[in-house]
């Protein structure tokens, strides 16, 4: 593997803007690989002999084998939304003479890297183990244990394709809805053929070929992906487009803070990044549809579920706020415009996308006024203080982003990670405790007034809380400006 | 209008700014020379308070800029591309900055009318966004922008440069219309010796962060410059 090539990113790492707090992300996310590797760990070496002790009559290979399919699925879901991919900046290497497939190889090799490849050793090797012990030879063993880890690293290729297409990504989601419900629905057996396929290969190991070639094939279609998207958008002929002349004038109800609005609003709907995050946004709506069809939830379950509802776009714009602006930062800074009406625009655009969120959500009333008004006192705790959290957290991150990225295939285009989700985390946990805290003391009604009620305290409070913000920023702007620049 | 006192800006052990005393008066046109790593954006961009100096402190209009965010009213500046905001068309580019300095979209169209000239029908109506726009033509749009609302101190970091020889010239022309319109305090740094010195009526050369010379402009300025450059 060209190490001049891995060199280069290790720089990249050791000579970003803020080192430390890089650092301690990369420190604290540590603990949590450990964390869950462990549970990994554990889970592989148990489950085999508490298989076994359970039901004495079956294979216990078997039971797992039946079960395979949803454990590959719902790996595919956590590396997609969680896995980062290796992004190299291929573009300054285009005109150097590396070998176009040296760059391909490289991005695909760092990849199999990935900390998400380590689950094939953690979890499937202690079962190959139990095996082994269990009397199956050897060779059936090794066939199994291969046979799923080339399976697990195909799902490398197809969350990287996934991620980078979205035809890809539409493609495989259809594939596996169509899967689902030809199961459930059909008779047919097509889900749990994977079972029995694995069954079938401890019988007869030569079938591990056939997980091998899909493994191949998969790494020769990801490799073809990539050399044909391995130039600059493709032609270098700047495609134009027609300026959309949206006027937005529905929004002048707004005052002195409208054409802020306005221009946030354009923002989003004129830029791919931003455009497509807030899509998701819209997602978030129906994250209640998870919880409140559901009797017997515990009512903190609950409490999630409504600040969700309301707060999908605050956890997924509101999260980069200043970084959005980063491109013309230096020009915002240096226009006849106060920190403090700038902040007070972002936490309008942030209450504005609230109370949307919140009267798209009256549909709810379908599960009852009390389902509501657990909304309605989320929203609350969202305006008055989510929106400040939020803004809190954008201000940390200090990562410049490109608005209209086309260079696709090699951008970072997932709108997840697991910095952000540790960012998202206060969030999540203080409404919780809020509604806690009082519901076991009284009663949940005591529960829900004491969220909505804190909600209100911020507004009440709000001059107090953004002259706060404002020093905060204020004393952050150069080493925004500075990180901001960074290309 | 601006004075500054012991500036300094260093970066590590190397300073790469040092001007110990400078009064740039009100109405001046000031042109500020020098080659690449003089200090030139430097100096610009510690005046805008877009990085923060090491010693010493800049004052504009009895304001002293990294104390307080008060000179943002009476200041306009265009330094780079990042002055733009590339999803806006030019027109909505011109209304925000507009709104941002207390002009409404009427008065924002008439003080275009007043540019047609110098758009050469290449910006307006175009239903472009600025992104899509050539390099040449985007700056004409900063350019025109830091003109809006009347800004008593404008800031123009290389305006030459990008331009096409017609637009170089009109530019010119624009700079002393404006200068002689109002009392406009106006800094330019410029590597184009020739126009420079043919609308400042005072020149200061940088070199390595410090004033090498500073003078009013005469006709033998071009040719002492040169000189310098040459040597």
């Amino acid at each position: 593997m060209p190490t001049s090539l891995f060199q280069l990113s290790r720089k990249k790492f050791m000579r970003a803007p803020q080192l430390e707090a890089k650092l301690a992300i990369k420190i604290l996310m540590g603990f949590v690989v450990l964390y869950f590797g462990g549970s990994l760990l554990f889970a592989g070496i148990a489950v085999y002999p508490f298989l076994s002790d359970l039901l004495p009559e079956r294979d216990a290979i078997s039971v797992i084998n039946s079960v395979l399919v949803l454990i590959f699925i719902l790996e595919l879901i956590i590396r997609y939304f969680l896995q980062q991919l290796p992004v190299t900046e291929i573009k300054s290497f285009l005109l150097l003479s590396i070998p176009k497939k040296r760059i391909i190889r490289n991005v695909l090799f760092r990849s199999l890297l990935s900390v998400y490849n380590a689950i094939p050793v953690l979890f499937y090797l202690p079962i190959s183990i139990s095996m082994f012990q269990d009397d199956y030879a050897l060779g059936q063993v090794i066939a199994w244990w291969v046979a799923v880890t080339a399976f697990s690293l195909c799902l490398n290729f197809i969350s990287f394709l996934a991620n980078k297409n979205n035809k890809a990504l539409a493609g495989f989601v259809i594939l596996i809805i169509l899967l689902y419900l030809s199961e459930s629905y059909m008779d047919f057996e097509t889900l749990r053929a994977v079972g029995y396929f694995f069954d079938a290969l401890i019988m007869q190991p030569l079938w591990v070929l056939v997980p091998l070639g899909v493994f191949v094939l998969l790494y020769q279609i990801t490799f073809s992906f990539l050399k044909k998207n391995l130039n600059l958008e493709g032609s270098l002929a700047a495609k134009k487009e027609v300026a959309n002349a949206g006027r937005y004038d529905f929004l002048d109800v707004f005052g002195s803070h409208a054409f802020f609005l306005k221009n946030d609003l354009r923002l989003i709907v004129r830029n791919v990044r931003p455009k497509n995050i807030v899509l998701m946004s819209f997602l978030f709506l129906f994250y209640g549809l998870f919880f409140f069809t559901q009797d017997n939830q515990p009512e903190s379950l609950l409490v999630f579920a409504s600040i969700f509802i309301s707060g999908g776009f605050l956890l997924t714009y509101g999260n980069y706020v200043p970084a959005w602006d980063s491109e013309y930062y230096a020009f915002l800074m240096t226009q006849n415009l106060s920190y403090k009406k700038y902040l007070d625009s972002k936490w309008r655009l942030m209450t504005f996308a609230v109370i949307v969120s919140t009267v798209l959500s009256l549909p709810y009333l379908y599960f009852g006024v009390k389902t509501y008004l657990m909304i309605l006192s989320g929203a609350a705790f969202n305006i008055g203080l989510g929106t400040w959290i939020t803004l809190y957290g954008g201000l940390l991150n200090k990562q410049p982003l490109k608005l209209n990225v086309k260079a696709k295939a090699f951008e970072n285009t997932q709108a997840f990670s697991g910095k952000l989700m540790l960012m998202i985390f206060p969030k999540m946990v203080l409404p919780v405790l809020l509604y806690i805290i009082p519901a076991t003391l009284f009663n949940p009604t005591a529960g829900y007034i004491t969220l909505a009620a804190s909600g209100v305290l911020g507004i009440v409070f709000k001059n107090q809380i953004l002259t706060q913000m404002v020093k905060l920023f204020a004393k952050q702007k150069h080493e925004m400006l500075q990180a901001f620049t960074q290309k | 209008m601006i004075t500054v006192n012991s500036l300094t800006k260093s970066y590590g052990e190397i300073t790469v700014l040092n001007i110990d005393q400078l009064e740039i008066p009100k109405g001046q046109c000031f042109g500020l020379v020098g080659n690449n790593g003089a200090g030139k954006t430097t100096f610009f961009s510690l005046l805008l308070d877009l990085i923060k100096t090491s010693t010493g402190e800049i004052i504009s209009n009895d304001i002293a800029v990294a104390q307080s965010e008060e000179w943002k009213s009476f200041t306009s500046a265009f330094i780079d591309d990042s002055f733009l905001i590339g999803y806006l068309t030019p027109e909505e580019y011109f209304y925000f900055v507009g709104e941002l300095r207390g002009i409404d979209k009427a008065a924002v169209d008439l003080f275009l009318e007043t540019y047609v000239d110098f758009f050469n029908d290449e910006i307006l109506n175009q239903k472009k966004y600025l992104r899509d726009f050539s390099k040449g033509n985007q700056k004409k749009v900063g350019l025109i922008a830091t003109f809006i609302g009347s800004p008593k101190v404008v800031i123009l970091d290389e305006p030459f440069a990008n331009l096409d020889p017609t637009t170089q010239i009109r530019l010119k022309q624009l700079i002393k219309a404006e200068t002689e319109k109002r009392e406009l305090t106006l800094l330019i740094s410029s590597h184009d010796l020739n126009h420079v010195t043919d609308v400042c009526n005072r020149i200061v050369l940088l070199e390595r962060g410090a004033v090498i010379m500073d003078k009013e402009t005469t006709a033998k300025t071009l040719q002492e410059l040169e000189d310098y450059f040459s040597a």
